[in-house]
C-alpha cells in the first residue's frame, strides 16, 4: 500500500516543446532514459516519493505539460493548484531560453492568489559542445527572478535527483515556516498519512524514526 | 546417440546413475534425428543398463508396457527400486510408489491433453477469425461498396461495421464515411509543398520521429517519414489558421497506414474539419469545456459510482479526455484497437469518441474505484497495452448514450444554449 509521507506537493513542469520535460521526469520517476518519447498532448502524470531528510518523505505529484504554445490555454488552468514548478529550457536552444521570461509571466498571471516556487532548469547539459546559453547567463536570469538554477541531463543522469530534491526542500522549508499553508480547495500541498500531523521541526525530529516502515 | 538434455548430462555425472532401477523420462530437445518419445529413451536406457550387468525390474517393465502414454513435458527422475547397496522397498511401499507414479502420469496426461485442446481451440478461433475477415471482405467489396449510399445506413451494414472493418477495405470505408465536404481535388500539390509555413516545420520535424516510435516507420529514413511530413506540412499550408498542433501527427499516421497518399490528405483535412476536432485543434477552451460537460452528463448516467469517486478525487475529464480526443485514441489504445474505434467513429461521428471513453471507464471501473487521484490520472493517460478489443467493445455496447431521453446532440446543444448562463463551466450540469 501507500508509503507514509508527510506532505504531498504538486509540481508542474513547463517549458518549450522538445526541451525534454517528459524525459527529465521519466529519468526521475522511472530511473531510465527513453531515446524517444511521445509528444505530450495536454498533460501527463507522474509521482514519486522523495526523502528529504531521514524518515521525512514527501510525495511528489508531477504534472507534465504539453510545450506547444497552442496548449497554453489548457495548461494555464493547471498552474493554480501547483505549489512548485520546474521551468525547463534546452541549453542548446537559445530560443527556449529566451522564452523563459514569457513562461514565468504566464505562470505568475494565472496562479493568483497563490504563488509557485520555481526552479530554472538548463536541460541537456550533456550536449555541452552545442551549448547556446552559458551557465553564468542562466544563473543571472534565475537570480533576477529569485530562482535557483540547475543544469541537468536526463540522458547522463546529471543533477536530476538534485533538481527535484532541492525544489522539494525549498518548498518544505516554506511550509515549515508557515509561508505556504495547506488550504481547503487547493491541491498544491496536502498533508500526508502521518499518525499525528506535525509542523514544527522539533516534533518532526522526534517522530521521524517511526515513519520508516 | 541421443542428444542429452542438460538435466541428463548432470545426471550422468552422478554415481547413482549406474545403479539399476532409475527411470528417466523427459523432454529431449528435438534435433535432426526423428523425435524420440520418452518411452524409447527409457527403453534404450534400460537396455543399456541391463547390458551393464544389472537387470532392470521385469515386473516394472511389463507394467509400463500397459501405459500407452508417457508424458513428454516432465523432466524428472523416478526411483523404481532402491539402488543395490540399500535395503529393498517393502511390498506396500513399492505399491504405493507405483500408485503415486501412475497418478503423476495420469495428471500429466490430463494437463497435456488440456493444453493440446487449448491450442486446438486457439487455432480454430484464428481460422474462424480469418475466415470471417475474408467473408466480410467479400461482402464489403462486392455488395456494400458498390452500393455505398443506399446501403451504408442499413442495419446489416451497421452491424458488420461494428464488428470491425477488414483491414483491406478499412481505408476505403473511412474515406467514404469521412467524405470530402471541403472538395479537395488534388491531394498534396506542389503548391502546398512549397508554401509550407516555416515556423511549424521545425516542430513537425521533431514530432514525426516521436510518432509511433516503436513502429520504426515514421522515423528519419523510415518508409513513411517523408509522407507524414508532407501531409502535416501540406495541412499547415492548407489551413494556416489551424496550423500544426501536437497530436495531429498521430491522426495523420493512422490515416497513412490505411490510405493512399492523396486520399490520406483529403481524409485528414476533412476529418479535422469536423466540429469536435476543430474545437480541439483550435484549442477553443470554452467549447472544449462544453464537450467535457456533455461527457459528464453521460458519465454520471452510465457509471454513477465511478462518477462520484472521480468527483470526490477532483478528477476532471479534461485530464484524460484531452489526450484521447486529440489523438482519437491512437496514442492511448493499442493500434489495432484504436483502428476499430476509428471504424465506428466514422460510422457514428463524434458521439462515439465519448462513448468509447465511457466504455474504457466501464471496462476498468473496478480497478479505478480502488485508486486515488494520481493513480487514476496515470492509469488513464497510459492505458494497459493488453486492452482487448472485444471486451472494450462489449463495454461500449453497454454504454447508453441517452440521458433523460435526450441524445448526445441534444444534451450538447442544450449546453451550448446555456453558454451565457453557465458561469461555472467546470461543474457538471444537472439534468434530472
Amino acid at each position: 500500500m501507500e508509503a507514509i509521507w508527510l506532505y504531498q506537493f504538486r509540481l508542474i513542469v513547463i517549458g518549450d516543446s522538445t526541451v525534454g520535460k517528459s524525459c527529465l521526469i521519466r529519468r526521475f520517476t522511472e530511473g531510465r532514459f527513453a531515446q524517444v518519447s511521445d509528444p505530450t498532448v495536454g498533460v501527463d502524470f507522474f509521482s514519486r516519493l522523495v526523502e528529504i531528510e531521514p524518515g521525512k518523505r514527501i510525495k511528489l505529484q508531477i504534472w507534465d505539460t504539453a510545450g506547444q504554445e497552442r496548449f497554453r490555454s489548457i495548461t494555464r488552468a493547471y498552474y493554480r493548484n501547483s505549489v512548485g514548478g520546474l521551468l525547463l529550457f534546452d541549453i542548446t536552444n537559445r530560443r527556449s531560453f529566451q522564452n523563459v521570461h514569457e513562461w514565468l509571466e504566464e505562470a505568475r498571471s494565472h496562479v493568483q492568489p497563490h504563488s509557485i516556487v520555481f526552479l530554472l532548469v538548463g536541460h541537456k547539459c550533456d550536449l555541452d559542445a552545442q551549448r547556446q546559453v552559458s551557465q553564468q547567463e542562466a544563473e543571472k536570469l534565475a537570480a533576477a527572478y529569485g530562482m535557483r538554477y540547475v543544469e541537468t541531463s536526463a540522458r547522463d543522469a546529471i543533477n536530476v535527483e538534485r533538481a527535484f530534491t532541492e525544489l522539494t526542500r525549498d518548498i518544505f522549508e516554506l511550509v515549515k515556516r508557515g509561508d505556504i499553508t495547506i488550504q481547503e480547495g487547493w491541491e498544491g500541498v496536502k498533508s500526508g498519512f502521518v499518525p499525528n500531523v506535525v509542523h514544527s521541526s522539533e516534533e518532526v525530529t522526534k517522530s521521524d524514526r517511526r515513519c520508516l516502515c | 546417440m541421443t542428444e542429452m538434455s542438460p538435466a541428463m548430462l548432470a545426471l550422468s555425472a552422478l554415481p547413482v546413475q549406474s545403479a539399476p532401477g532409475w527411470k528417466l523420462f523427459g523432454k529431449v530437445p528435438l534435433r535432426e534425428s526423428p523425435p524420440k518419445d520418452s518411452k524409447t529413451i527409457q527403453q534404450e536406457y534400460e537396455a543399456k543398463a541391463s547390458k551393464g550387468g544389472s537387470s532392470p525390474s521385469q515386473s516394472a517393465q511389463g507394467r509400463r508396457k500397459n501405459l500407452e502414454f508417457e508424458p513428454l513435458s516432465t523432466t524428472a527422475l523416478i526411483l523404481e527400486d532402491r539402488p543395490a547397496n540399500l535395503p529393498a522397498k517393502s511390498e506396500e511401499e513399492a505399491q504405493r510408489h507405483r500408485q503415486e507414479y501412475d497418478e503423476m502420469v495420469a495428471e500429466a496426461k490430463k494437463r497435456e491433453m488440456k493444453e493440446a485442446q487449448k491450442k486446438k481451440q486457439q487455432m480454430k478461433d484464428r481460422f474462424r477469425q480469418e475466415e470471417s475477415i475474408a467473408n466480410a471482405m467479400v461482402v464489403w467489396n462486392s455488395e456494400i461498396l458498390p452500393n455505398w449510399e443506399s446501403m451504408r445506413g442499413t442495419r446489416r451494414v451497421r452491424d458488420l461495421w461494428w464488428q470491425g472493418l477488414p483491414p483491406n477495405v478499412r481505408g476505403k470505408v473511412w474515406s467514404l464515411a469521412i467524405g470530402n465536404e471541403l472538395n479537395i481535388t488534388s491531394g498534396i500539390t506542389m503548391e502546398h509543398r512549397r508554401q509550407i509555413v516555416k515556423s511549424s516545420l521545425d516542430l513537425i520535424k521533431l514530432d514525426i520521429s516521436r510518432t509511433f516510435p516503436s513502429l520504426f516507420i515514421f522515423q528519419k529514413g523510415g518508409p513513411y517519414h517523408d509522407l507524414l511530413h508532407s501531409v502535416l506540412g501540406a495541412y499547415t499550408c492548407y489551413r494556416p489558421d489551424v496550423g500544426y498542433v501536437q497530436g495531429m501527427s498521430f491522426i495523420a499516421a493512422v490515416l497513412i497506414l490505411n490510405l493512399e497518399e492523396a486520399d490520406a490528405f483529403i481524409a485528414f483535412a476533412n476529418l479535422l474539419n469536423k466540429p469536435c476536432q476543430m474545437a480541439f485543434f483550435r484549442v477553443d477552451h470554452e467549447l472544449m469545456l462544453k464537450y467535457f460537460a456533455a461527457f459528464e452528463v453521460f458519465f454520471e448516467e452510465n457509471l454513477p459510482k465511478l462518477f462520484s469517486h472521480f468527483q470526490s478525487s477532483n478528477l476532471t475529464p479534461d485530464l484524460y479526455l484531452i489526450d484521447w480526443i486529440f489523438t482519437l485514441y491512437s496514442k492511448s489504445l493499442p493500434l489495432d484497437v484504436a483502428c476499430r474505434v476509428w471504424d465506428v467513429f466514422c460510422r457514428d461521428g463524434e458521439e462515439f469518441l465519448f462513448r468509447t471513453g465511457l466504455g474504457i471507464l466501464r471496462l476498468y471501473e473496478e480497478v479505478l474505484l480502488g485508486m486515488d487521484f494520481i493513480h487514476i490520472a496515470q492509469f488513464l493517460t497510459r492505458l494497459p497495452d493488453d486492452v482487448s478489443a472485444d471486451r472494450l467493445f462489449s463495454c461500449i455496447a453497454c454504454t447508453q448514450m441517452t440521458s433523460s431521453n435526450r441524445k448526445w446532440t441534444q444534451v450538447f446543444s442544450s449546453l451550448m444554449k446555456d453558454k451565457e448562463m453557465d458561469k461555472s463551466s467546470n461543474s457538471s450540469p444537472k439534468n434530472s
